[in-house]
């Protein structure tokens, strides 16, 4: 586990590391040897040399003040290496996922990242600054004495010694009992931890329907699977610390007897079976205490683990050498194909575009087509499987990730707004931008409509990831930081679905202003988004079923005309009730 | 006044306890109910904690008989065989005591643990939405998990720690006492001093942890945001910035615990190295070498001062070394009784039943902090088997003012009225009979199709099932899962956004109730389903009293009434023509809707042209299908 905390925390920390274990190890010797003092001390005073005695409890006193000063010295180093290893972790977990693509993203990684900062760091801050004392202590201080024993009486120090063996054997034994239950308590956790969420997200519907009741018994089910596993695990876990507790007494009662037996034939002092009896039942507590700190061990070990498995993901691999930079804003698929597992359905099955600088490509096609992953893999979020992706005809991977993102603006579906003003969140786009330059992108995407009703203009602050703001809002907010940006290829994707059309439409023209001047790429499904693009891409299956203008294409009488029908009457539809259909009607 | 901003941040905790406190008199399942339930088994652990404390003593003062019995020139035989097996008798029953406490007190907490849960999850289910969401799903699960399983020192160690750390010191001393009282006054002076050191480090502690946790508070939200917007600020080449702000918030979260427990630490270490080992053992061998040459005691006398002076103090130890894990637990039971003290939305002592179907709203002002109202002194009728629409610029209170009806929120002032009766004043069972509600974004449970669908009404024979599947045009998808209707949401069943929207109106059919309320239930529609979507919504609304939300005036102009929502009021109401001809809100709206509708057209037939297209004839008919649609 040390080896495992080295490699996780980085060699610079194995210094002080190292350090602490080295005072930590002394402080439990010192103990150790504050122990075997005793056994002179308590031979001359039963002798009656209370003179004689002095000398000794001199040397006791200065073993214990050494003891003093090491644990004091001791308890400090793990405080500081704690908090260093604490410091490095949060900082290498965060350079290194900054690096990592953005594909890796998903919605798992990212509730195990949380976990790993709030629960994980902890744990193994824990682990330095108040396990690993007990630990060493428990058995480094009795090894000490027993060791310094064998000088004064052999027979008493195997005695204590043959007992050794046998507990790290049961300890053994009783930790790998345990890991078993340990995982089925992990599951059961995260099937508990995912039920309350979607309870609590669900309440709306629930409430709605009057199904709490109903909607509850899942989350009751897993909480009682929850119970269970922890009583299992109690279960597991009772067999191993009970042989190991029972073990350590043992050899204390051994202890105890062979300590009569000696005394009675005299052949052993009192002070050395005093002082060693003194010893070992003193000790049997924080040995079979180890049993008990099994537990925040193995957490820390997992944590350990886990840390060391986001560590290990690799970021998309940067060139060697750069290639040229990118001609204009041109972009081009050749022949590409991508699946986001290995072996999985290809979302994009050989792909080949080429959208010409500041020109509008307006993509379509039914839910699951790719149109998504297409807009994703031009900003590299990903490495395609196969073929190629270029920017101004240089193949994306040969160009660094960070000159690379200067090309693009980005609207995603999903908006994430940070915890800051309104105004902080536009400047995102480009935080050199003068005041001016912010209001002016804010005006564009109508943002300023939202400033002007809200009672702190630009200095609202819109709540964790935006919560504050409508959907709608939202969106305007990211758009007017794309705008801000005013890289020269613009990816968007379903950047107005939730606009009202007020305001869809004031956007409407601002992209309409754009098109011409900046290479726009549109994953849309409103008919006055697609209709204006210089083409239209139409998506089937992770393969181009149909391109050309919306003229050429509705000639076709193809994909894309039954799409523009499907689409025109959806426009004009209007609620009404449809009382010719024979759904039984309401009393 | 800048308080108005609904901006439901880091709310400060007695927001929600202030609102708990009141009304909830008869709560029966409090943190304090709950952790009696479990107390006879705390209790029982505590006391056979405490006999397997005083058990560990009697190995001490066996040595020390042992010590008395050999140092006689002929031992006595039956003296030292007796002691050895009094010790090993006492070895055996600590043994037992101690693991029968242990399991009980972890049975204990065990039991705890799922009461907590189970009873949260009660309250959760009866809290108010808006409450809910102003916590958000994620600080509620980990008050539901992590702070119970937090919890675990105070039920099942803190009392059973106790009584040990008492008990034992407290025995030993009175043993040592009757060897020698003076050398046992000398030996306990250590325990003063460590106890005013203890003192000083919880007062010290205590009025800091608070920084600590509001530091952590802050970490973790560097880390949500750090983690959710890294797409972001990839994309806007401002990784660093983002990265800077996650680690500076874990550099003042490492700075603010070091500050506070570095003083702490130095207290705890000082006074622990009073009652350590080796300074106990120093003290008895000075005290006793001096009492021993003075003669005030014999030499052998030592030897109980030896062994039961360490056992004085290691009890106190461990109990002093837990003060963090008590302090913690201590923490998260605060927040697990502010869970469960959120006043539920209150029923009705005794409830009524609505007379028809017609809806009214009346003077109703409500704001989701009392503060600052969304919805000021809204008066309005939905008529029987009538459709209303609810139309407004964005930010106007129309989702707000709906979820009002299936009592999401009771009003401030005012009243909600369905058939008559106050919505308040009817059971929650038996509204949810009457108002149905499809939602802009579906939720479902992971749970199998069918059990989703019946959430609504669990009596649903697979006929009826089928039947509104078939009428949402789902019928050949669902056919198409691996395992039909029996197939999980969220598992082996994906949906798209419009059929999940599509399974929710199913939802609604299947529940058949008299009232509807529809929030922007075609928002989220794909492409390829939108037209389906419209066609079971069409369905639905047959014969219902309906409260409809769009954007999209143009499908609403049908309504029999159109209500127009300003900043929280009512601004205008009435029929489309009527309202299109008094000039107000309404037809400016109404004109904007017109133009972009048409710019889509007219683009599109301009752009035809320009290709000189022979396109141009279908798309013409394609634009003037729309306008005579939307006239």
């Amino acid at each position: 586990m040390i080896r495992q905390l080295f490699h996780v925390a980085g060699p610079a920390l194995r210094r002080r590391l190292a350090v602490q274990l080295a005072v930590l190890l002394g402080y439990s010797v010192l103990q150790g040897v504050a122990f075997v003092l005793v056994v002179p001390v308590l031979r001359r005073l039963l002798a009656g040399d209370t003179d004689g005695v002095w000398p000794w409890a001199g040397a006791l006193a200065g073993v214990a003040l050494a003891t003093a000063v090491a644990y004091y010295a001791q308890q400090m180093l793990a405080f500081q290496v704690a908090l260093a290893a604490s410091h490095r972790l949060y900082h290498r977990i965060g350079d290194h996922v900054s690096a990592l693509p953005l594909g890796w993203f998903s919605g798992e990684q990212v509730g195990r990242l949380g976990q790993l900062a709030s629960r994980g760091v902890p744990q193994v801050r824990s682990l330095l600054a108040h396990l690993l004392q007990p630990l060493c202590t428990a058995v480094v201080t009795p090894l000490t004495v027993v060791v310094a024993m064998a000088f004064l009486d052999w027979r008493l120090a195997l005695a204590t010694a043959l007992g050794a063996p046998l507990m790290y054997l049961t300890y053994r034994w009783a930790v790998s009992t345990v890991a078993r239950a340990d995982e089925a308590v992990d599951t059961a956790a995260a099937e508990a931890n995912e039920r309350v969420v979607e309870f609590v997200r669900a309440q709306s519907v629930l409430r709605s329907t009057g199904s709490g009741e109903r909607g509850r018994a899942l989350l009751e089910s897993a909480l009682r699977e929850q119970d269970a596993a922890g009583r299992r695990q109690s279960a597991a876990m009772a067999p191993g610390r009970t042989a190991f507790i029972a073990v350590v007494h043992l050899a204390v009662a051994a202890v105890v007897v062979v300590g009569a037996v000696l005394g009675l034939g005299g052949t052993v002092g009192v002070a050395e079976l005093v002082a060693l009896l003194v010893l070992v039942v003193r000790f049997s507590e924080p040995v079979s205490g180890m049993a008990e700190l099994g537990g925040s061990l193995r957490s820390a070990r997992n944590a350990l683990a886990r840390i060391d498995a986001v560590l290990a993901a690799r970021p998309l691999p940067e060139p060697a050498r750069p290639g040229p930079p990118p001609a204009d804003a041109s972009l081009e698929l050749r022949d590409v194909r991508f699946a986001y597992e290995p072996g999985a359905r290809p979302v994009l099955d050989g792909v080949s575009l080429r959208l010409p600088d500041r020109t509008t490509t307006a993509v379509v096609g039914p839910s699951g087509s790719g149109k998504t992953t297409l807009i994703r893999v031009l900003a590299r979020f990903w490495d395609v499987d196969e073929g190629a992706v270029l920017l101004g005809g240089t193949d994306v991977r040969d160009i660094p990730a960070d000159a690379l993102m200067d090309h693009f603006s980005l609207v995603f579906q999903d908006v994430y707004l940070f915890d800051a003003s309104i105004r902080e969140n536009v400047r995102l786009g480009r935080p050199g931008a003068t005041d001016a330059e912010v209001e002016e992108a804010a005006r564009l995407a109508r943002v300023d409509e939202i400033v002007a009703r809200l009672p702190q203009g630009w200095d609202t602050p819109v709540g964790e990831g935006g919560t504050a703001l409508s959907g709608g809002e939202r969106q305007r907010v990211s758009l007017a930081r794309a705008l801000l940006k005013d890289a020269p290829v613009m990816l968007l994707d379903e950047a107005t679905s939730s606009l009202d059309p007020a305001n869809e439409a004031a956007i409407q023209q601002t992209l309409d202003a754009l098109s011409g001047r900046r290479t726009l790429v549109v994953v849309a499904h409103r008919l006055q988004t697609v209709v204006g693009a210089d083409r239209i891409v139409v998506l089937e299956e992770g393969r181009v079923a149909e391109t050309g203008t919306h003229a050429e294409l509705l000639a076709r009488g193809g994909r894309y005309a039954e799409f523009w029908r499907e689409r025109s009457r959806a426009q004009g539809w209007r609620l009404t009730p449809e009382p010719s259909v024979p759904v039984e009607a309401a009393p | 006044m800048p308080e108005q901003t609904a901006v439901p941040t880091g709310a400060p905790p007695d927001a929600a306890t202030g609102a708990g406190g009141s009304g909830d008199d008869a709560a029966p399942r409090t943190l304090g109910g709950l952790t009696a339930a479990v107390r006879p088994k705390v209790i029982a652990a505590s006391v056979l904690a405490g006999f397997a404390g005083l058990a560990s003593l009697v190995p001490f003062a066996a040595v020390y008989l042992l010590a008395v019995a050999l140092s006689e020139a002929e031992p006595d035989r039956g003296t030292v065989w007796t002691v050895v097996a009094v010790t090993i008798a006492a070895v055996v029953v600590r043994f037992l005591c101690h693991g029968a406490a242990v399991s009980l007190s972890h049975a204990a907490d065990m039991d705890l643990q799922l009461r907590l849960r189970r009873s949260m999850a009660e309250r959760l289910a009866r809290a108010p939405l808006g409450w809910l969401s102003e916590r958000g799903a994620g600080r509620l699960k980990s008050t539901l998990q992590d702070d119970v399983e937090d919890m675990h020192y105070l039920v099942a160690h803190a009392l059973p720690d106790f009584v040990v750390a008492v008990s034992t010191p407290l025995a030993a001393a009175v043993y040592l006492a009757f060897v020698d009282w003076r050398l046992t006054l000398v030996c306990l002076a250590g325990i003063p001093c460590y106890l005013v050191g203890y003192r000083v480090m919880m007062r010290v502690a205590g009025a800091r942890m608070g920084a600590i946790g509001a530091a952590m508070g802050r970490l973790n939200s560097a880390v949500v945001e750090f983690v959710q917007g890294i797409a972001v600020v990839k994309a806007f080449g401002q990784t660093q910035r983002a990265h800077s702000r996650f680690a500076a918030a874990a550099d003042d979260y490492l700075e603010t615990f070091s500050a506070v427990n570095r003083p702490i630490l130095r207290v705890q270490s000082v006074s622990t190295g009073i009652l350590s080992p080796a300074a106990t053992l120093l003290v008895v061998a000075l005290g006793g070498t001096v009492f021993v040459s003075q003669g005030w005691m014999p030499a052998i006398d030592v030897v109980p001062f030896l062994t039961l002076g360490l056992g004085l103090t290691s009890p106190v130890l461990a109990v002093g070394l837990a003060g963090n894990s008590l302090r913690s637990a201590r923490q998260a039971a605060g927040r697990v009784g502010e869970l469960l003290s959120v006043a539920p939305l209150p029923e009705p002592a005794e409830p009524k039943s609505p007379r028809g179907h017609r809806v009214e709203l009346r003077g109703v002002t409500f704001g989701y902090d009392a503060d600052a109202p969304v919805l000021h002194d809204v008066n309005m009728v939905l008529e029987e088997g009538t459709v209303t629409a609810l139309v407004g610029p964005s930010g106007a209170g129309k989702s707000t003012l709906a979820g009002l009806l299936p009592r999401f929120a009771d009003p401030q002032r005012g009243q909600v009225l369905l058939g008559g009766t106050d919505v308040r004043d009817i059971a929650a069972g038996e509204l949810y009979r009457h108002i149905g509600f499809v939602l802009q974004d579906a939720r479902f449970l992971r749970a199998s199709v069918a059990d989703n669908l019946r959430l609504a009404s669990p009596h649903a024979t697979d006929a009826d099932i089928a039947g509104v599947i078939r009428a949402v045009g789902l019928h050949e998808r669902i056919a198409a899962l691996p395992r039909g209707l029996d197939s999980v949401i969220g598992e082996d069943a994906l949906l798209s956004g419009g059929e999940a929207q599509r399974l929710s109106i199913a939802r609604a059919l299947l529940a058949d109730t008299p009232v509807l309320v529809l929030d922007e239930a075609t928002a989220y529609a794909d492409p390829e389903s939108e037209a389906v979507v419209q066609r079971a919504l069409s369905r639905l609304v047959a014969g219902r009293t309906v409260l409809v939300i769009a954007h999209r005036l143009g499908s609403i102009v049908g309504a029999d009434t159109i209500v127009v929502l300003d900043e929280g009021r009512i601004v205008e109401q009435g029929r489309h023509e009527a309202l299109v001809a008094a000039g107000g809100l309404y037809a400016s709206m109404w004109r904007t809707y017109q133009r972009h509708t048409e710019a889509a057209g007219g683009r599109a037939a301009i752009r035809a042209g320009d290709e000189r297209h022979d396109g141009l004839d279908g798309q013409r008919d394609g634009r003037n299908e729309q306008i005579g649609v939307t006239r």
